[in-house]
Parts: structure tokens; sequence; C-alpha cells
């Protein structure tokens, strides 16, 4: 049976109904056309699919849509502005932390829950902050450069 | 991968919660964080189509200190515990527990009573509830109970809760002067699910005749559950608190007290090798500590 939930996502309010064996990485992608949200594994291994959920970074494929009513979740697409890019994913792009691109949403998410929480990580903060984001790719020394480059 | 067709409650009270599952017994797939239970429906490892989620109940998230004790809600995660002032001050060992489960992402969601349920004979804040000689508390609606968690574990995902019951928290004595504890962790690859083996161990020294008044050494991924090296314990109450004493008592947790198996995470020599080393280590930087 749908639930109808409430929530706030990138700064916007939706209220959407779902059925309760949904995760919010479908949800996102799937319902709201927030397809910025990548799913590699689908079983919290990869992080394609990280979102910032109530000021956390999480895996949205290993969350219930309907149990984030009331949440407020930021995802890739609430980054870039009518300026133009995020200072973070501007830091990719000139670094070379991105190739094919498929982990930049969930990387680009868990950096920025990284520097929202600690403006100066070490070396060691910055590669636990990624711990949880695989990239097939880059090898991810850009990877760290470019969240290097951001610290305060 | 799709999540089969299931019903959703989200019960408010432990009380709410145990009439529940009472009403739906086992058909009915308690969840807290969910790191285990949607893999494991998504793939198809498990069944249920009725999913009762303890996220809701405020007071299973809490920690608390009370008198010479600490209770930690069976929802506490593994992000709460590890910034826990309590945790970080008195309970070292179970705070690098969390701080290695998984990655940052799990950890924001993965809570330790969803981690003692899923009973994995690698999970990692076991060994560290051992040493510290944890209660777990636990409900039904005919009442409550608690059974020292060196009993808890039965077997792989079996544990010493009956259909009705739910894990409400556990109560951890704060330890005592001249005591410390700490937790090593092998694994693959830091952020990966399962560790090849992991030891904890806590030590009690008397500060006159330097001698071990009380040791516990928890191993795990070596048995069908996380086990006390008791051998190894006994063998150096009275001894005195040095590197022979140590290294005796990795020899006898080693010989003695485990049998591991070959997986292709690591072969049962390698195992039993690493348990020497683990219950060496963790009992020196304990009695590091305890100084
Ligand atoms: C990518 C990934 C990496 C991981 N890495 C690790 C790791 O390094 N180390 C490790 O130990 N684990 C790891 N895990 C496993 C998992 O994250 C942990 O076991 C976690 O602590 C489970 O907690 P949860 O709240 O998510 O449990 P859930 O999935 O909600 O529940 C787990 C089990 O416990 C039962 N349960 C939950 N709460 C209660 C309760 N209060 N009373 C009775 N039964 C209950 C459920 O019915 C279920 O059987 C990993 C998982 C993933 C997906
Ligand atoms: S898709 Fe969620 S972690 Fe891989
Ligand atoms: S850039 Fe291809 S996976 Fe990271």
């Amino acid at each position: 049976m749908k639930k109808i939930i409430n929530l706030t996502i990138n700064d916007q309010a939706y209220e959407i109904a779902v059925v309760p064996n949904k995760t919010l990485a479908d949800m996102l992608r799937y319902d709201l056309n927030l397809t910025g949200t990548k799913k590699g594994c689908d079983t919290g291994d990869c992080g394609a699919c990280t979102v910032i959920l109530n000021g956390d970074a999480v895996n949205s494929c290993l969350i219930l849509a309907v149990q984030t009513d009331g949440a407020v979740i930021e995802t890739i697409e609430g980054l870039a502005t009518d300026e133009g890019l995020h200072p973070i994913q501007e830091a990719f792009v000139e670094k070379g932390a991105i190739q094919c691109g498929f982990c930049s949403p969930g990387m680009i998410m868990s950096t920025k829950n990284l520097l929202d929480k600690n403006a100066n990580p070490t070396e060691e903060e910055i590669r636990e902050g990624i711990s949880g984001n695989l990239c097939r790719c880059t090898g991810y020394q850009k990877i760290f450069e470019a969240i290097d480059s951001q610290k305060s | 991968m799709l999540l089969p067709e299931f019903e959703l409650h989200e019960p408010v009270s432990i009380e709410d919660a145990l009439k529940l599952k009472k009403k739906h017994g086992k058909d009915a797939r308690l969840m807290a964080g969910g790191t285990d239970v949607l893999v494991l429906l998504k793939k198809k490892v498990i069944f249920t189509d009725t999913i009762i989620s303890l996220l809701q109940i405020k007071e299973l998230s809490q920690i608390k200190e009370s008198g010479n004790e600490v209770v930690i809600g069976a929802c506490a995660t593994m992000a709460q515990l590890s910034k826990s002032s309590v945790i970080k001050e008195k309970f070292g060992a179970l705070k690098s527990s969390c701080d290695n489960l998984g990655s940052h992402l799990i950890r924001n969601r993965a809570t330790i009573g969803g981690n003692c349920c899923n009973a994995s004979p690698a999970g990692d804040t076991m060994p560290s509830l051992m040493i510290y000689d944890a209660k777990v508390m636990i409900e039904s609606t005919d009442g409550k109970r608690e059974v020292s968690i060196k009993n808890f574990f039965k077997g792989p995902g079996v544990t010493d809760l009956a259909i009705h019951e739910i894990l409400t928290g556990f109560k951890l004595p704060i330890p005592p002067k001249n005591s410390g504890a700490h937790y090593i962790q092998l694994g693959k690859r830091r952020s990966s699910e399962i560790n090849v083996v992991n030891v904890g161990s806590f030590l009690e020294y008397d500060p006159d005749t330097k001698t071990i008044i009380n040791s516990r050494i928890a191993l795990g991924s070596v048995a069908a559950t996380p086990i006390r090296a008791q051998k190894a314990e006994e063998l150096i109450k009275g001894k005195p608190a040095k590197e022979d004493t140590f290294y005796t008592a990795g020899e006898t947790a080693r010989k003695e007290d485990c049998k591991p198996i070959d997986d292709f995470r690591g072969s049962a020599a390698y195992r039993q090798a690493m348990i020497g080393v683990l219950t060496k280590r963790t009992l020196q930087a304990s009695f590091e500590q305890a100084q």
C-alpha cells in the first residue's frame, strides 16, 4: 500500500506517494527523475548512490523511501547553481578526478559531507571520507588531489 | 535489484513493537538500520511479508550513563557510538570496533543491536561487547530478561532470542581503575564488510604486585560464533603483566582456544597464526592503557 510522505530535496518540498518496498535511490531516480544519483551494486558496497540525509552521507540503495518522511536530502543535482558548478565539482573537473564519471556523483556527495563537517581534513581523513565510494577508473589519486584542493 | 513486497510497521514504542512481534511471530522481520536486512532481502537470502522497523522508537537509540554502568540502546548507530564521549573515554575498544565497521556511509545507518542479532562470526562489535562483559537486554510481551553476551550467540545468524523477543540494549559495567582494553581487526580492505580475524582483549592489573587480576579475550572469525579464549584467560590470571605472559596467552589462544576454517578470505593456518599475534598485541596495548 502506498504511503504519502513529505520531504525536502535540494531545498525543494516534495509530497509523494511511495510503496514500502522502494529504496530511496529508486524513488529519486525513477519517481522524481533525479538520475544524477547512480546505482552500481544496490547492496551498499560501491557508494554510487550516496546522498546526504539529514546531514549524514548514506547509501540511498539501503534506505526505504517511506522512511524518509520529513527528511532533508541533498543530491548531486542540488550542487550546481545558475552561476555554474559547485566548487567541489569544478575541482573534480580541474584535477582530472572524473573519467567515466559513474562514481562522481557519489564521490562528490561524500566529499561535500566530509568538508561540511570538517573544513580542513588530513590526508587520512580525506581517504577515510571516500572509503565507501569505489572508482573503477581514476586510481583515486586525482580524486584525492581534487578534495585536497578544496580544504580551507 | 527489487525488494519483495512487504507491509511496513513503524511502531513508536517498545510496547507496540513487542505486540506487533507477538502478533506476526516468525513471519515478521525486525529491522533497525537495514544494512543487513535489505541486502539479504534483495539477494533473496531471506523472505518476509512484514517488516517491523525499530527506528521510530526514540529510547532505543539512546546511550546513557547510570551509576556504574552504561546502557546502550539497540538502535544506537556506529557513527553515534564513535562520537559518544562516554564510549570514547571509557570503552575505547568498542569505539574502535565501531570506527572499523564498513564504510562511513554504512556506519551512519548500521546499529549495534543489528550487528549482534545478525550474529556473523566476524561481526565487529561483538568481541568488544564480550570483553567489556556486556549484558544483553531482552524484552517480550511476557517481560524482560538479561543474558550475558558470552551466552548470546548460538551459531552463524543464530542468537538466544526467541521469536517474540526484541533486543532492547546492552548494559556495560564501567571498567575498573588500572584496566585497559583494545580491539584489532584484520580484513582484506578496511572498508570491506568481512574480517579475516578480529580480536579484543581486556586486562585489569594490580599496580602493587604488577600481576594480572583479570582478563577477557574475545576472538572473532575463528568459530561459528565469536568466542572467549577461556584457556588463555585462565592461564594468565595472577601472572606478571609483561610481554612473556602476553605471548603465552597468544600461544594458548592460538593452539587451544580456536579452530578456524579455510575460506576464500584466508586459510585456517593464517587465521590461527594471527590469533596468536593479535591476542598478544591487544593484551600488550590493554596493559599500556591500564598503566
Ligand atoms: C557494504 C557493507 C559493509 C559492511 N561491513 C561490515 C563490517 O565491516 N563489519 C560488520 O560487523 N558488519 C558489516 N556489515 C554488516 C552490517 O552493516 C552490520 O551487521 C550492522 O551492524 C547491522 O545493523 P543494522 O541496524 O543495519 O541491522 P539490520 O539489517 O536492521 O538487522 C540485522 C539483523 O538483526 C535483526 N535485528 C536488528 N535489530 C534488532 C533488535 N533490536 N532486536 C532483535 N533483532 C534485531 C534483524 O531482524 C536482522 O536479522 C556491512 C554491511 C554492508 C552492506
Ligand atoms: S548502489 Fe548503493 S552502494 Fe552501490
Ligand atoms: S571515474 Fe569511472 S568509476 Fe570513477
